[in-house]
């Protein structure tokens, strides 16, 4: 992995800004353990970041501080509150005025302690929900490239396949292409083991021979997602060819061959 | 008894951790401006900044367990739950019903104006200086918390456009930062 194309790509900058997707983040954050690099030019900008916001912001006025101290005292009180109500030996004897203000008391901060505890599951069940939807959209692209990989894997095992390997003409020697032929349905496949790419106004086109005539077959890009790349039927054929074409396709073979080979 | 002390980062860190009231108050005392102002920049309205940032310094108070070194520095860590707070803040519906008891203002968007006192300190300050398409999603984005397919949507471009828009202005900001 290259290190420094990543870290320009200004994902450190996203991520600490809190920009990130939910995937981005946790690849981040793989990625800054593996690699020491990465996990500095994160602290770099931080260090720039939080500089720059200490550097020049307001005050906040005086009064706020008091009022952020008695409100966590409050949050402090209701947790100790808890853990003495869990802790106390019950032998005392108190008039019942007491024991109206102290369940006053214990219930208020049980009501506070539970506000408290919902809200951290809320907040730990919607990261989890997060990350199952990312999961499931995962598994669901993993499911369609099988699916096509394995209809890819049936059609070429169907009895009265034949198949043609074309091999490249003196114009393209690493040039290599399979053709499958369906001698009962007549569908014609076509798998790419390579062939350069094309010029982008020109694209290959594949023919059926037979008796030196040739039948257009249909033009097809060379990048494909699918393996079996689905072209026009062919009734009968000798060999297979693909010539290079303009874009879109002739009537009549007019460009260089690429490949040729006998069914 | 008024010496102030002065924590390293993982000192501090660890202190909080025991909630330690007198590293919580020279939490405060550095943070709580820079807090403040990156809240004032989503919030305008002072009073509602005000109860903002208590808020913040509460779940800073409660959540303190759950910051983790490793993904990042203290700071950071406060600066995303104080945007996070503050959205979540313009977003209820409170504040909403608030705002429709004021005289209709301009469009923040259409007119780019600093505003005194909100605009001319920190992030902003710095972003003022990005070009308008650029500054203009990094304010969708980072202030008012939309998501790009969202900004992508609204703006009627291109996904890719509003992910590779943002990522730019981003690496300018830092050459700006630094």
């Amino acid at each position: 992995m290259n290190v420094k194309e990543y870290i320009s790509t200004g994902i450190i900058e996203s991520y600490v800004m809190g920009m990130t997707t939910e995937a981005e983040a946790r690849e981040f954050e793989a990625l800054q353990a593996q690699y020491p690099e990465i996990a500095s030019a994160r602290d770099a900008f931080e260090r720039s970041l939080e500089e720059r916001l200490l550097q020049d912001a307001p005050p906040p006025p005086a009064f706020l501080k008091e009022r952020i101290r008695a409100s966590l005292d409050a949050v402090q009180a209701s947790a100790d509150a808890d853990e003495a109500a869990a802790d106390e030996a019950p032998v005392r004897r108190l008039n019942p005025w007491k024991w109206v203000a102290a369940a006053t008391v214990i219930l208020l901060a049980g009501s506070l302690y539970w506000a408290v505890t919902t809200n951290n599951k809320y907040e730990s069940l919607r990261a989890e929900n997060a990350r199952t939807e990312a999961l499931q959209a995962e598994l669901d692209q993993t499911k369609a490239a099988l699916t096509a990989l394995q209809q890819d894997a049936s059609t070429l095992q169907k009895p009265g396949m034949k198949m043609a390997s074309l091999k490249g003409t003196p114009d393209a020697p690493t040039a290599q292409v399979t053709v499958a032929w369906d001698t009962t349905s007549k569908d014609v496949y076509l798998i790419v083991n390579n062939l350069p790419q094309p010029a982008s106004d020109q694209q290959y086109q594949l023919w059926a021979l037979l008796g030196g005539k040739p039948v257009d077959l249909g033009v097809f890009d060379v990048r494909q997602e699918k393996l079996l790349l689905k072209m026009k039927n062919a009734q009968n054929a000798e060999a297979f060819a693909i010539t290079l074409e303009r874009k879109g396709g002739s009537p009549t073979p007019a460009g260089t061959m690429t490949v040729y080979g006998k069914l | 008894m008024n010496a102030k002390p002065t924590y390293e980062e993982g000192e501090l860190v660890a202190l909080l951790k025991q909630k330690n009231e007198q590293a919580f108050g020279y939490l405060y005392d550095n943070y709580a401006g820079a807090l403040c102002g990156v809240v004032r920049q989503i919030v305008p309205d002072v009073e509602i900044c005000h109860d903002v940032v208590q808020e913040v310094f509460v779940s800073i108070w409660r959540k303190i367990d759950t910051y983790d070194a490793q993904k990042g520095r203290l700071f950071t860590w406060m600066l995303n739950i104080a945007r996070n707070a503050s959205i979540d803040k313009v977003r209820s519906r409170n504040y909403q019903q608030a705002l429709k008891q004021q005289p209709i203002d301009d469009n923040e968007m259409a007119h780019p104006v600093v505003r005194q006192g909100i605009d001319d300190y920190g992030l902003k300050k710095v972003l003022m200086k990005l070009k308008d398409e650029h500054r203009m999603l990094v304010d969708l984005s980072y202030y008012q918390g939309y998501t790009h397919d969202q900004i992508a949507k609204a703006l009627n471009i291109p996904l890719g456009t509003v992910k590779t828009r943002l990522r730019a202005a981003l690496i300018q900001l830092r050459t700006m930062l630094t």
